[in-house]
């Protein structure tokens, strides 16, 4: 019914002989191991071209979004980008989606077309013409472990993670924050993707004497994680940090495991503001049964979607050069509250969340936590 | 070879003109596809001519692509030593599979799933590997930052590139069939039991189909760095060596035609539809379901029959002869000799300490009831099943714990007692191994006279008024009615001239016209040849009719051995057995 | 002493639901020969039976004979349609089962959606073993796994259609002639493994999440487990299931996952190439 509307305003637009739209893709995973995602995603980005396109649309024009499933092999990811851009005109890029398929398009897009990335991940991401609003380990960690060694009494970290770039970085800075706010770290181990049996390590972090484990599985591993972690009864003799662990991943993981279960993220769906329950309560009447659960890396395309209307106004076009002239200073707000482009990342604020109900709740929240990438 | 130039012409002019046709974007998704064709070809082709299913070519694919991209960024992609450094990736990849392929094939492997289950862990170990060793691969987020092969653009230039290495592989693959390399390879797929006997090795065989293959691959795998400018795990990963063999079987394995087919079609469907029709991997999944339940031979298959419907036949050409230089087996010498030989088999005691000795010239028919030893004795002379105690010999020279197929070699020719003959070839085909065996050398492979080869027995064979073969070159040998079949078996038998031939069973299912033709021609190679000939038969009339010695096997031993007259007399052998006439 | 008795447990546990896991695959793989490469998708099936129950609104134990209609069902459906013409045809059973696990992944997709579901624990808590605490549920499967295993032994060795099944196995031409319904009872036998594997799925999913995509690692595990004791006995089942999972355990404990990984697909690499009976061989 949206789509008939928008496509008959269009229509109607170009019949009139009214400017062209601008066209927006939006790259998502709708299959792979990020699949689960695709949905809130995509609801998400037609929420945020509603709302940019209420406010005047980008230069007075209005937004039309193209859609490309990027959950597949970088190799067909890059092909669907490249079809975007060269065949049907696509202008700009919101992606949320794994650093490779990110390093991947990259390298094809070369800073010709903007392109912000809106996923968790481990930072440094220097490219031309690109733009970051996805959390950095920099950002998640630096506020909250410090919290939860005055609150938690957490001094005894063991980091847990799967054995690539970004659980790899996100120990290494928070070694230095473990370190700075008084605490130690007492084990540090890699698992394979896709592993299944967590026994052996959580035998490790029993004998460690850890009080706080920092968690950085993805996906199944992170629930099957979890889940084993809570049947052994561990919570009791430490918390969990997980930095990628959203109200998808807790719903597997089940109330019941979750206990000290706790998250730092940049958007939860139930933060106490009126911008977080207004995009609550919009996804539910917009998309009524079919409406995805809100959660971090789902919504974080609204933001990104934001930060591109911002950046375009701000330079008068979407070309490239003109939004890196001006793109330092340049704020948006959204659900997860404010946030502001410093260099090509955005410092934004960071949520830190108690799972242990089965739902998260909000325990403390901090504003503007700079994002510690720095691009020479 | 008309025709194969014919096919490729054409190929290459509908490669050229996509780009003519299309814009630049439309010729890097094409060429993306042409690539993971001829990384399914090669998966074709070890599954097509090899006969077994490498599951996971992504192997290959990745080490060509990981390889080339680390090249590439050394030298800034210079040409030669980036088009020198590939064919270096590739043949190491093709060597590796080369020597995997003989460990596996020469254990007990077969040519099976076990294989298959292989190749699906190397795969995953390998993945595993590059995602986590970031110094080496580049790790999860991968190899990138190099420049493309000589500069050229992925979105230009570089199709050109890739159009180049579709024509040189395919026109390769299509030569090969036509060559002995492919007269071998659909032997092995047809019998490989009778390839053996021809005194090809069947591991090395196979082997050699995984090195082209992997060689194949490995070469799509290094142009695929370039075309994309960053390899990650996935490009060595299971997933994509599933996808070379779903492409591979739906497109047409039989065919260097078809996994491309497959490839180009199946993956630009797929990337114009999957975003839209919600339903497109289950559509891709029944098909190729269906593929496999109904139409094993892919889309080609459909396509050659419908041409043949048409009347777009292959004719097959008749080339004159060559004179085919003499065989290995002619020149052995010596008395073939079991000494105490015992062979238990599934906890049964078959031979027991079964002694004889074979003249070198001569007819030695061996008689005795069912069950007494005599297909197995042949088995053990042959290196078919070993034997647990004793030794057999030809000549002074030790055959005991040799290999089936280098019997030839020695000079020992076999007919089995069922006739395995290779059912989905011709005569004329079966007929071109059969010349191929002994002479065989493997620089014979890719030249195409040995196809052409003509000896005086086969010639002599061939004239004789009672082989019926001549007039049937062209038929496949699958639907030879049996008479027939054991004469095709008999004369293949023969053609590397051997200088001691095992019969088993000759004259099994013929009728008397037909057994007493079977005498004459055994007779006349005989006495042409001065071979030993050892006949295993039932029918006494053969045995009146050729024998010069006869001995009798009984309980896995040899109960009496002479002429025929003192078999007969003998006492013992009445009680035993009493032999039939036809 | 700790360690080394939460290490017994661990391996223990490993052992016992591989062997879970593979039972289903070692009816349908090690005697009638079809290389099920959908075997993960069945026990993925038997995992969202509590799901499918949760949803109805029924209590949780009709999730066992939900679990049970459920997966004999489209077992039923599948070797009525697709296996039935595979029986002798080992490499195309592998490459049309794999193409049925694609399609039944995205059907579960479509049932039940991407994202993960939790199964609550039957039996919550923790057992004291000495000093080590373990989850009371995993000592019950553990008993469980070794109590079947005994009564299935027993059941294969003594009963008629134990007898029929090695007959059928052993030489299924003289089966047949003998009066044994073959086709009927591969039927059976493929429902009753594809069963088997759902209830596996059934009883390991409050330990795992459950996910369209969970099957894989099941599948790729049993078929090692198979490889490595042998196919066609219940005996090759469990040598196999305790030296992989065994060995999976004492090199995750003493190295790392990644090594415990490496180290099984290694050791089936062995085994298919110098043994490929597996350990248990056959008399």
């Amino acid at each position: 019914m949206r789509l008939l509307t928008i496509t008959t305003a269009l229509f109607l637009a170009m019949a009139a002989g009214a400017s062209a739209e601008v066209k927006l893709g939006v790259l998502v995973p709708d299959s792979g191991p990020a699949g689960l995602f695709g949905p809130s995603a995509r609801q998400a980005a037609q929420l945020a071209a509603d709302d940019i396109n209420a406010s005047g649309g980008i230069n007075g024009e209005p937004v039309e979004l193209r859609f490309a499933d990027v959950g597949v092999p970088p190799a067909q990811a890059v092909e669907a980008v490249q079809r975007l851009w060269r065949a049907e005109g696509v202008q700009g890029f919101v992606g949320m989606h794994d650093s490779a398929v990110r390093a991947a398009i990259v390298g094809q897009l070369r800073g010709q077309v903007p392109y912000i990335y809106t996923a968790v991940y481990e930072g440094g991401e220097c490219a031309p013409g690109t733009w970051v609003t996805g959390e950095t380990p920099a950002q998640q960690l630096a506020p909250v472990i410090p919290w939860l060694a005055e609150n938690e009494a957490a001094s005894k970290w063991y980091l847990i993670g799967n054995d690539y770039n970004w659980p790899r970085d996100t120990n290494a800075a928070a070694q230095a924050i473990i370190a700075a706010s008084g605490g130690e770290v007492v084990g540090e181990e890699y698992v394979p993707l896709g592993s299944s049996d967590f026994d052996a390590s959580l035998g490790r972090i029993r004998s460690s004497g850890a009080d706080a484990v920092l968690v950085t599985l993805v996906g199944g591993d992170s629930v099957g994680f979890n889940i084993a972690y809570a049947a052994f009864g561990l919570d009791a003799q430490a918390l969990r940090l997980g930095t990628l662990i959203e109200e998808n991943t807790l719903a597997g993981i089940g109330a019941a495991n979750a206990g000290r279960l706790f998250a730092s993220m940049g958007y939860f769906a139930n933060i106490e503001s009126d911008a977080a329950r207004a995009y609550s309560d919009r996804i539910a009447a917009e998309f009524g049964v079919s409406a995805a659960q809100p959660n971090g890396m789902g919504q974080s395309v609204y933001d990104g979607m934001m930060l591109m209307a911002a950046l375009g106004n701000a330079a008068g076009s979407l070309d490239t050069a003109a939004i890196t002239a001006i793109a330092d200073g340049t704020g948006y707000t959204s659900a997860r509250g404010e946030a502001v482009l410093e260099g090509n990342h955005v410092a934004q604020t960071i949520y830190l969340a108690d799972g242990s109900s089965g739902g998260f709740e909000v325990v403390a929240s901090f504003d503007t936590v700079p994002h510690g990438v720095s691009c020479e | 070879m008309g025709s194969i130039v014919g096919v490729n012409l054409a190929l290459l002019a509908a490669l050229l003109l996509v780009p003519v046709l299309g814009n630049d974007f439309l010729a890097w998704q094409f060429g993306l596809f042409l690539l993971y064709g001829v990384a399914a070809q090669g998966v074709g082709f070890a599954w097509g001519r090899g006969g077994f299913l490498p599951l996971g070519n992504a192997l290959f694919f990745g080490l060509g692509a990981y390889g080339a991209g680390a090249v590439l960024g050394a030298t800034g992609g210079a040409l030669l030593v980036n088009l020198a450094a590939m064919l270096a990736v590739s043949l190491v990849c093709g060597a590796l599979a080369f020597g995997l392929a003989v460990l596996l094939f020469r254990g007990r492997i077969g040519s099976g799933p076990g294989f298959s289950l292989v190749t699906l862990a190397l795969v995953l170990i390998a993945a595993q590997i590059a995602e986590t060793t970031p110094a080496l691969t580049g790790g999860f987020n991968g190899l990138s930052g190099f420049p493309p092969l000589a500069g050229l653009d992925p979105f230009g230039d570089l199709y050109f590139a890739i159009v180049a290495l579709v024509l040189i592989v395919t026109f390769a693959l299509m030569m090969i069939e036509r060559l002995p390399a492919g007269l071998i390879l659909r032997g092995l797929v047809a019998q490989e039991g009778r390839l053996e006997l021809l005194g090809f090795a069947p591991h090395r065989v196979k082997a050699w189909a995984f090195a082209v293959s992997a060689f194949v691959t490995s070469l799509a795998g290094a142009l695929y760095a370039s075309h994309q400018g960053i390899v990650t795990p996935q490009a060595i990963g299971f997933l994509l060596s599933a996808e070379l063999v779903i492409w591979a079987a739906v497109g047409g394995r039989m065919t260097p035609l078809g996994p491309l087919l497959g490839a180009v079609a199946i993956g630009w469907a797929s990337s114009s539809l999957r975003d839209s029709v919600a339903w497109w991997e289950v559509a891709v999944a029944a098909l190729f379901l269906l593929v496999v339940l109904f139409l094993p031979g892919g889309a080609m298959d459909l396509v050659s029959r419908a041409l043949r419907r048409v009347g777009f036949a292959r004719r097959p050409r008749r080339a004159s002869p060559h004179p085919a230089p003499p065989s290995r087996a002619s020149h052995a010498e010596g008395t073939l000799m079991l000494t105490d030989v015992d062979l238990t088999a599934s906890g049964v005691r078959i031979l027991d300490g079964l002694s004889l000795t074979v003249p070198p010239q001569g007819v030695l028919c061996v008689i005795g009831p069912n069950g007494a030893g005599k297909t197995t004795m042949l088995n053990a002379i042959t290196g078919r099943l070993p034997f647990q105690k004793g030794a057999v010999s030809l000549g002074g020279r030790a055959l005991t714990g040799q290999a089936a197929h280098r019997m030839l070699n020695h000079g020992i020719g076999r007919k089995m007692q069922v006739p395995t003959v290779f059912a989905g070839l011709t005569i004329a085909e079966n007929l071109q191994l059969a010349m191929l065996a002994g002479r065989f050398r493997w620089t014979h492979a890719l030249r195409s006279e040995p196809l052409n080869w003509q000896g005086d027995t086969l010639h002599a064979l061939l004239a004789d008024p009672g082989v019926p073969l001549a007039a049937e070159m062209d038929k496949s040998a699958e639907h030879l009615p049996q008479g027939h079949r054991q004469i095709l078996e008999f004369v293949m038998t023969l053609a590397p001239e051997p200088r001691l031939v095992l019969l088993d069973e000759p004259a099994a299912g013929m009728s008397p016209a037909e057994t007493q033709n079977m005498v004459r021609l055994i007779r006349d190679y005989q006495s042409r040849s001065g071979a030993g000939i050892l006949v295993i038969e039932h029918d006494m009339s053969l045995v009146e009719a050729l024998a010069t010695e006869v001995a009798v096997l009984h309980q896995g031993r040899v109960l009496a051995q002479g002429p025929l007259a003192d078999i007969r007399a003998n006492p013992q052998v009445a009680a035993v057995y009493a032999g039939g006439h036809k | 002493m700790d360690t080394l008795v939460l290490f017994t447990l661990n391996a223990t546990w490993q052992i016992a639901a591989l062997a879970l896991l593979a039972l289903g695959l070692a009816l349908v793989f090690g005697l009638l020969r079809i290389m099920n490469m959908a075997h993960g998708e069945f026990v993925m099936l038997g995992a969202y039976a509590p799901v499918l129950t949760a949803q109805m609104g029924l209590p949780a134990l009709a999730a066992l004979p939900i679990c049970l209609i459920m997966v004999g069902l489209t077992a039923l459906v599948v070797e009525r349609l697709v296996v039935r013409h595979l029986y002798a045809r080992m490499f195309d059973s592998l490459l049309a089962t794999w193409a049925l696990s694609i399609l039944m992944r995205e059907g579960a997709e479509l049932m039940f959606g991407r994202q993960f579901r939790n199964v609550a624990l039957p039996v919550e808590g923790v057992t004291q073993i000495g000093d080590v605490g373990y989850p009371t549920y995993r000592l019950v499967v553990i008993t469980l796994v070794a109590l079947s295993f005994a009564a299935l032994w027993v059941w294969y060795r003594r009963s008629a259609t134990g007898l029929h099944l090695r007959a059928m196995v052993d030489n299924p031409a003289l089966a047949q002639t003998s009066g044994i319904n073959t086709a009927r009872l591969s039927t059976m036998a493929f429902v009753a493994g594809c069963t088997f594997a759902g209830l596996a799925g059934l009883i390991l999913a409050p330990t795992l999440g459950v996910s369209p995509g969970m099957g894989l690692d099941a599948l790729i595990r049993s078929f090692f487990a198979l490889i490595v004791g042998g196919l066609g006995t219940l005996e090759g089942l469990a040598i196999g299931a305790l030296v992989i999972g065994g060995m999976q355990a004492g090199l995750s404990a003493a190295f790392s996952q990644t090594a415990g990984y490496l180290g099984v697909l290694i050791l089936a690499i062995l085994f298919l190439w110098r043994r490929p009976d597996g350990l248990y061989r056959r008399r």
